[in-house]
């Protein structure tokens, strides 16, 4: 380091004393294996985060909420704003990359059991930071205030009014009203540029502060110290990382010139809906379990015992660290893996089934 | 009062009459001519009376019988004068059944009753108890005569009086259809057909003719022989007839020239309700050619930019001058082709050049030569910026202003054809002017965004060149690093 560097060094360390912690960073070592590979899932959805968050600072110098301008804004970031297409395609192409990313990491996570004690905080932040991402594609989406969006917002927001009990107030909380309208796009707003990115902020830090302090779970099959390696976190992993994220980026940006990101129609409330209108890929699987389920099974409306299912499958999920007992004592628990491999199994082909539908 | 109406019973009640009755003494017609009543007066000269159908056919009781009580007996079905639409069903009784007229040797159609329930006549009456009209309404009850009779009130010389007995009565008239115009004979006095109705002329139109007799619909209806789409098939009734036109001495071609034309192909093949049909430019009721005079009036109802233009245009004065119908001059009258950049200009198949050549009103010939070189140059333009827009939209760049921009290209273009008619070189130079800036103005636009797409592209490989290059250097770092890292 050279003296400029090191004095800049002292002067914070001598009045926020960080040598412990800069101490403890260079001794963190990160486990090596055949599925060390999964680890990088982490690393990308925190580049994915930071990118959605630059690229959203900027389109936020543009974009004009309310159902006048935010189209026409939209439009004007496009066409008009230095490099806006590039911003805006980054923006919505990183936000699919990083749920599918997140996705990865959490099922990775998932099937390695690194969610075993005493990691379950870490687990079950992850869980709510991947439920505050589904917002923000679910608000975002809304946001441009085209003809796809807003159909796709009436039915997204129709079904979460079919939960029973909570339904009905809870599609008013979220249209402001009845219908999908100008101040849904304001809320949908609000939400987008503000509670999520708290709440995400908070769940990040919370996610990371233990990581560094945890370190990386090892899988179980991994027993003997022997058989253990591993590499310094700083600089070996923080550089690999550092790889693929400018991979990542490169990823995007050929994305983001290929296939631009569409703008559309403009949302006309009057309209009749588009034909074959489809949420993102992301909500699909659910969608289309939906469309499969009879109108009514025994007693139960059909749509709300699809809902409640899901409800009480994300949950079950969400809370597995509480009911593995197993993994926590260090033994293999074969029914979670069936479970995971069952949960892939059915995402992945009702996503096809609904994107060839 | 009631002489009438039982005179309007017992010409219905002929109709249902057994045919054992014909020809036998008729009691009820002897009886009530000592009385000096009409309506056994006009009976007499009926055609029912001469086909031997009795009183009682309509009226119901025995006309056999020598006394009166037991003629008009109800026990032997006298049933008196028939209101409302009983009278009609008993006409229909005999008029609706083939077997009853074939019997009476008449070669009549049995629909006129089926017919007058779907007509606008047979909405009911204020009553609203019956329909507003009855076959006496227009065929009277007692001596009724065949159509071709020319004392017939539906002799085609008397059906207008017959139909106006109605039509023109502006208090019956509000009390059915406010916004119906009651001076519809006056008018059709003015028309050609009017003149030589009143002449005499049988064959001519009257209202019959084109609004049908029993199965008369409002013209809004889309049955009605008189609905727009409807209309130029019913004119060409007559007009198209070359056999039935001869002693008029007209053409007979104008509905197969008007089929053709741009206002017939949009009213009969595309169905647009707004296009011009036959009454358009020659009236209905009050049908007439319009004269020299008048027809750029009658086109300007419609194409009214054009008429103003044309007015105050150096060509009004030459025209008139010459007699020279206005509109009709350049785009002919019934076979009126879309205007296209052709009809302007010199050459052959422009109308300019009809007038205007080189050695002959050479001020036309140059201003026509260089307003159709102006207008060539816009749609030049025009299919250079369509063509770039199109370009850059295939690249899949954001033009939608550069295309939205093209409609107003469009606009000049329409504009300038509009403009043809000032005939001033000046005025159509601005509009022209104005077109060509906006397309070269897309054409810029559109040249950006196709620049713009290829620098996207450079960008992106110079991008990802150096991205890729950072991370290679950072993989064989790490890697020079990890094998220091075991060395030591």
């Amino acid at each position: 380091m050279n003296t400029f560097l090191k004095r800049i060094y002292s002067w914070v360390d001598e009045r926020v004393e960080i040598k412990g912690l800069v101490d403890y960073m260079g001794k963190k070592y990160v486990p090596v294996h055949r599925h060390s590979v999964w680890y990088y899932f982490g690393g990308v959805s925190l580049f994915l985060f930071i990118i959605q968050v630059v690229t959203g600072i900027l389109l936020l110098l543009y974009y004009k909420s309310g159902e006048e301008l935010a189209f026409e804004s939209i439009n004007f970031i496009m066409s008009k704003v230095q490099f806006g297409w590039l911003i805006r395609s980054v923006h919505s192409w990183t936000a699919n990359l990083f749920i599918l990313s997140a996705m990865i990491h959490m099922f990775s996570v998932f099937f390695e059991k690194a969610y075993r004690k005493p990691r379950e905080i870490t687990w079950i932040t992850g869980m709510l930071m991947f439920f505050l991402l589904l917002g923000f594609g679910f608000s975002g989406y809304l946001l441009p205030w085209n003809e796809l969006a807003f159909f796709a917002t009436k039915v997204g927001t129709d079904i979460a009014g079919i939960v029973p009990i909570v339904g009905k107030p809870m599609l008013v909380f979220l249209r402001g009203g009845d219908e999908v309208t100008g101040a849904t796009l304001s809320r949908f707003f609000g939400f987008h540029v503000a509670v999520l990115p708290g709440l995400f902020t908070v769940f990040l830090g919370i996610h990371l502060l233990l990581v560094q302090r945890q370190g990386m779970s090892e899988p179980l099959h991994i027993k003997e110290e022997s058989k253990r390696k591993s590499m310094p976190f700083f600089p070996n992993f923080i550089l690999r990382d550092l790889t693929l994220w400018l991979l990542v980026l490169n990823l995007l940006a050929i994305l983001a010139v290929f296939f631009p990101w569409e703008l559309g129609k403009k949302a006309d409330p009057f309209a009749p809906a588009p034909a074959g209108i489809k949420p993102e890929w992301y909500f699909l699987y659910m969608f289309q379990t939906l469309k499969y389920i009879p109108g009514k099974l025994w007693f139960l409306d059909g749509e709300v015992l699809g809902i409640l299912l899901f409800g009480i499958a994300g949950v079950l999920w969400t809370v597995v660290p509480f009911w593995d007992y197993k993994s926590s004592r260090g033994e293999q628990n074969r029914l979670v893996n069936y479970l995971g491999l069952f949960a892939v199994m059915y995402i992945i082909l009702f996503t096809v089934i609904g994107w060839l539908a | 009062m009631k002489n009438s109406i039982l005179s309007i019973a017992a010409a219905i009640l002929v109709a249902l009459a057994p045919k054992e009755y014909a020809f036998a003494k008729d009691n009820c017609i002897e009886c009530h001519q000592t009385t000096g009543d009409k309506p056994s007066e006009l009976f007499k000269h009926d055609i029912h009376y001469q086909k031997g159908i009795s009183c009682a056919d309509c009226h119901g009781g025995n006309s056999n019988a020598e006394d009166m009580e037991q003629a008009m007996d109800k026990k032997t079905g006298y049933i008196g004068v028939p209101k409302g639409d009983d009278i009609s069903k008993a006409c229909a009784a005999c008029h609706s059944s083939l077997e009853k007229m074939k019997s009476f040797g008449s070669s009549l159609p049995t629909n006129q009753w089926e017919f007058l329930q779907t007509s606008v006549h047979a909405k009911l009456s204020l009553k609203g108890k019956e329909h507003i009209v009855q076959c006496v309404t227009c065929h009277n009850a007692h001596g009724i005569v065949s159509v071709k009779n020319p004392s017939s009130p539906v002799y085609p010389l008397n059906v207008v009086k017959t139909c106006t007995r109605c039509h023109a009565d502006i208090a019956l008239m509000r009390s059915y259809n406010p916004s119906l115009p009651v001076d519809q004979l006056e008018k059709y006095r003015t028309s050609v057909h009017g003149m030589r109705n009143a002449k005499g002329d049988a064959k001519t139109a009257a209202c019959a003719n084109c609004h049908g007799s029993h199965d008369i619909r409002t013209a809004k209806d889309v049955k009605s022989k008189v609905y727009a789409s409807n209309l130029p098939g019913t004119c060409a009734t007559c007009h198209s007839n070359v056999e039935y036109m001869k002693p008029y001495k007209i053409p007979t071609d104008q509905y197969e020239k008007y089929a053709k034309s741009v206002h017939g192909i949009a009213l009969l093949q595309k169905h647009d309700q707004g296009a011009p049909a036959c009454n358009s430019c020659h009236g209905n009721h009050g049908a007439m050619p319009p004269g020299v005079e008048s027809i750029s009036k009658v086109c300007g109802t419609c194409h009214a930019l054009n008429a103003d233009l044309f007015s105050s245009s150096p060509h009004k004065k030459a025209f008139d001058d010459r007699k020279l119908p206005e509109c009709e001059t350049c785009h002919s009258n019934h076979e009126i082709i879309a205007a296209t950049d052709k009809l302007l200009g010199v050459t052959p198949e422009a109308v300019c050049s009809r007038c205007h050549d080189e050695h002959q009103n050479v001020k036309g010939y140059l201003v026509a030569k260089t307003m159709r070189g102006l207008i060539d140059s816009l749609e030049l333009r025009e299919q250079g910026a369509q063509k770039l827009v199109n370009e850059a939209e295939q690249k899949g760049m954001e033009i939608s202003e550069a295309k939205f921009k093209l409609r107003d290209v469009r606009q000049a273009r329409l504009q300038s054809r509009t403009m043809v008619h000032a005939f001033s070189e000046g005025k159509f130079k601005e509009v022209v002017d104005n077109g060509i800036k906006i397309s070269a103005l897309i054409a810029e636009e559109s040249q950006s965004a196709i620049h713009e797409y290829y620098f996207r592209r450079f960008g992106l490989v110079i991008a990802t060149c150096i991205i890729t290059l950072l991370a290679l250097s950072l993989f064989l770092y790490v890697r020079r690093l990890e094998r220091r890292q075991k060395q030591l």
